[in-house]
């Protein structure tokens, strides 16, 4: 004997799988809350990276080891070219966020300045909304940076001529992850490289044969 | 332009005929003071000029060393569009990565970073502020540029009388605690 609802009951079980927790936004209870939380100027959509922050996962078995926790951040439209702030992002990818805001306060580079002001609001964000136990026990897992919107603009130079220059943005996207930054890979040896090659060849098999 | 002529003589009505039509042709445009380069198109090319030159100056063409006409030959352009693989190889060469800096410190006064041949900035800034203030100080009391006495000045902070070591100096005040780090002179 099934237990039927009735009613709203009814409609909201069949209509359950319109709702997975994936869209649930983190800590409301109403789906509109969070909408009006991006910056003007971007047409009202949310980029892909600051919806990262939304997911929610299903609540832990107790035999599973902790999943550690994940902060994306990302701040857009930085006046600066995205070849040269790669240049940044790369250095301290894979860093713990306390050597990372060290290299970049030290850094005579521009985009130094904004990705530090970035890490910053990361780890305060990681601490009042993520759960965070302490703010050191964080490590960049992802650091990349983007093209922003472009314009063109009039270079004059000498005897009337004209050049068009192009006044370039980026994006910058951060991954915060809790706990101590992976050791690096060791550098791959000769020896590696034989025992690969060694096992391509020890891997080679007949084919369309009996 | 009215241009009068009195009956000439056959060999100066020639020469007079031949002016007039290299002036209505266009190609003697030094007569009235104008310039006399030869003017081209206004966006930036490369190259030769586009504006043919006149018979005139076919002469003196073989006398000068390779004239614009010829500019393209000698000039570094790239033969091929180098592909993206060949530009990424280039730009992230760890010659081109940033290195990371290994001369970071902490203060010991502050507890900030700091880079080990250099001053702690937070320090710095904190003693500059108070310079500043003190300078403040110095400048109400002197009034003007120019006022500056010949004796050495002493700052003195709050609840701090003169020693007998300062006598004949030039006291300034300054209304707070003396700072730890100021030192007691």
């Amino acid at each position: 004997l099934l237990a039927f609802p009735s009613g709203a009951a009814w409609a909201r079980g069949l209509l359950s799988w319109t709702r997975p927790e994936r869209w649930l936004a983190s800590g409301s209870l109403s789906p509109l809350s969070c909408i009006h939380t991006s910056t003007s100027q971007n047409s009202g959509k949310i980029g892909k990276w600051e919806k990262k922050n939304r997911i929610v996962y299903p609540p832990q078995l107790p035999g599973e080891p902790r999943r550690p926790a994940e902060i994306y951040h990302c701040r857009r439209e930085i006046k600066y070219s995205k070849d040269k702030m790669w240049y940044l992002a790369k250095l301290i990818k894979g860093m713990s966020i306390d050597q990372a805001l060290a290299q970049l306060e030290f850094s005579d580079k521009k985009g130094a300045k904004v990705i530090k002001e970035v890490l910053l609001e990361a780890q305060e964000m990681a601490v009042r909304k993520h759960n965070v136990e302490f703010k050191s026990n964080l490590h960049i897992a992802e650091s990349q940076t983007g093209r922003g919107r472009y314009v063109k603009r009039v270079r004059c130079h000498g005897k009337g001529m004209f050049g068009i220059m192009k006044i370039s943005r980026c994006h910058y996207f951060v991954k915060l992850v809790e706990g101590p930054p992976p050791p690096p890979e060791p550098p791959r040896t000769g020896f590696d490289q034989a025992k690969e090659y060694v096992q391509q060849l020890r891997n080679r098999t007949l084919v369309h044969t009996l | 332009v009215l241009v009068v002529v009195r009956s000439p003589l056959p060999r100066l009505r020639a020469l007079l005929q031949r002016c007039w039509g290299r002036l209505e042709r266009g190609l003697w445009p030094g007569v009235f003071g104008g310039q006399s380069t030869p003017w081209g198109p206004a966006l930036a090319v490369q190259g030769p000029a586009l504006v043919p030159r006149g018979m005139d100056d076919a002469g003196e063409g073989s006398a000068e060393a390779p004239s614009l006409r010829e500019g393209v030959m000698w000039m570094a352009a790239p033969k091929q569009r180098r592909t993206i693989e060949v530009n990424r190889c280039r730009r992230r060469n760890p010659s081109k990565l940033i290195e990371i800096k290994r001369n970071i410190d902490v203060c010991p006064e502050c507890g900030n970073l700091k880079q080990k041949h250099v001053l702690c900035g937070y320090c710095y800034a904190k003693v500059k502020e108070e310079t500043r203030l003190i300078r403040m100080e110095i400048h109400k009391k002197e009034g003007g540029p120019f006022n500056a006495p010949t004796v050495e000045t002493v700052v003195l902070y709050e609840g701090e009388k003169p020693t007998e070591k300062d006598e004949g100096k030039r006291i300034i005040e300054r209304a707070r605690k003396r700072p730890s780090w100021f030192v007691q002179n």
